[in-house]
C-alpha cells in the first residue's frame, strides 16, 4: 500500500467525529447517513462528508441501495490500523516492564546497604 | 479508543528519584531502549539516540528533544524529528513521564502521543525502532551484574 493511501488512513482516524461514525458501524453493523445522523449531533450532510473521507481512506465500504448509499465497515482496513498503533503500544509495555525491573533491582541493591 | 495516543501505568517498587534516574541516564536509556543516548537531561535539551541498525549495515539515529525535566516528577521529550529541524507537534512524538509517590513506591504513568498529527509513516516508523523482544531476552540475564555495578558506583 502506498504512503499516500496510509497518510490519507490516518487522517481519516485523527477526526472524533469520523471516530464516532465508524463505532456505530461497527456496532450496528451498517448504516446511511441519514441513520447515523439521528445518533449524532451533527446535520446528515455533515456525516455525508465524513463517510466520504472514510470511504476514501478504505475503512468503510459503500453500496447503493435505491436512493440511499448504505456503508460498512472494511474489516481488513479497520484491523490493520488498530494493529499498527498496538505494535507502538506493546513496545512501551516490554519498556516500561524493563524500566520497572532496572528500578526495583537498584533499590532492592540500595536497601541492603 | 484514543487512537493518536498510547497511555500505560505501571507500579514500581522503588521510589520516584531511582526511577527518575532509570529513565533520564544514558547509561539504563541502553538497558531498557537499547539505545546509546546523547543528551542532556534538562529543558530544552537537544541530542539523539543510535543503535546499530537492524539489517547490520551503518546507524539508526533518531534525534531527542527534552521539552520538561523536572526531577523526580515529569519528564517530557519529543523524538524522531528530522535531524536539522527543531521538534514540532507535526513532526515528531511527544512522550511524558508522570511519576506519583505510591505506598512506598511509584505509579509511572506514560503517554506518547503525536501519532494523528504525524501521521501514519511515522508511526509506522516508530513500529521499526521497536525493541527486538528477542534481542532484549537475551540482553536480560546480564541485567543483575549491570544493576550490581551500578549500585556500587
Amino acid at each position: 500500500m502506498s504512503a499516500t493511501i496510509d497518510d490519507e488512513l490516518w487522517a481519516a482516524l485523527g477526526d472524533p467525529t469520523r471516530r464516532r461514525l465508524l463505532d456505530l458501524l461497527l456496532a450496528d453493523g451498517h448504516g446511511t447517513a441519514t441513520s447515523l445522523s439521528d445518533r449524532m449531533p451533527v446535520t446528515r450532510q455533515a456525516v455525508a462528508k465524513h463517510l466520504v473521507v472514510l470511504e476514501r481512506a478504505e475503512l468503510v465500504v459503500a453500496r447503493k441501495e435505491g436512493r440511499e448509499v448504505r456503508y460498512v465497515v472494511n474489516d481488513a482496513q479497520f484491523a490493520r490500523a488498530v494493529r499498527q498503533l498496538a505494535t507502538v503500544g506493546a513496545a512501551w509495555d516490554a519498556r516500561l516492564r524493563r524500566i520497572k525491573k532496572i528500578a526495583e533491582s537498584i533499590q532492592a541493591l540500595r536497601s541492603m546497604d | 479508543m484514543e487512537y493518536g495516543t498510547i497511555e500505560r501505568e505501571i507500579h514500581i517498587d522503588a521510589p520516584p528519584d531511582v526511577v527518575y534516574e532509570v529513565i533520564t541516564t544514558p547509561e539504563h536509556i541502553a538497558q531498557w531502549w537499547g539505545f546509546d543516548a546523547e543528551f542532556p537531561a534538562v529543558p530544552d535539551g537537544q541530542g539523539r539516540m543510535t543503535r546499530p541498525a537492524r539489517d547490520g549495515r551503518g546507524q539508526l539515529v533518531v534525534p531527542i528533544s527534552v521539552v520538561e525535566a523536572d526531577a523526580p516528577r515529569r519528564f517530557v521529550f519529543r523524538w524522531v524529528h528530522p535531524e536539522d529541524q527543531p521538534a514540532t507537534p507535526e513532526n515528531s512524538f511527544l512522550v511524558t513521564f508522570e511519576l506519583e509517590p505510591a505506598g512506598g513506591g511509584t505509579l509511572l504513568r506514560l503517554t506518547e502521543a503525536g501519532f494523528r498529527e504525524v501521521g501514519w509513516e511515522a508511526a509506522t516508523l516508530e513500529a521499526y525502532y521497536r525493541d527486538h523482544s528477542v534481542g532484549w531476552d537475551q540482553h536480560l540475564p546480564s541485567l543483575a551484574a549491570y544493576v550490581a555495578r551500578v549500585a556500587r558506583a
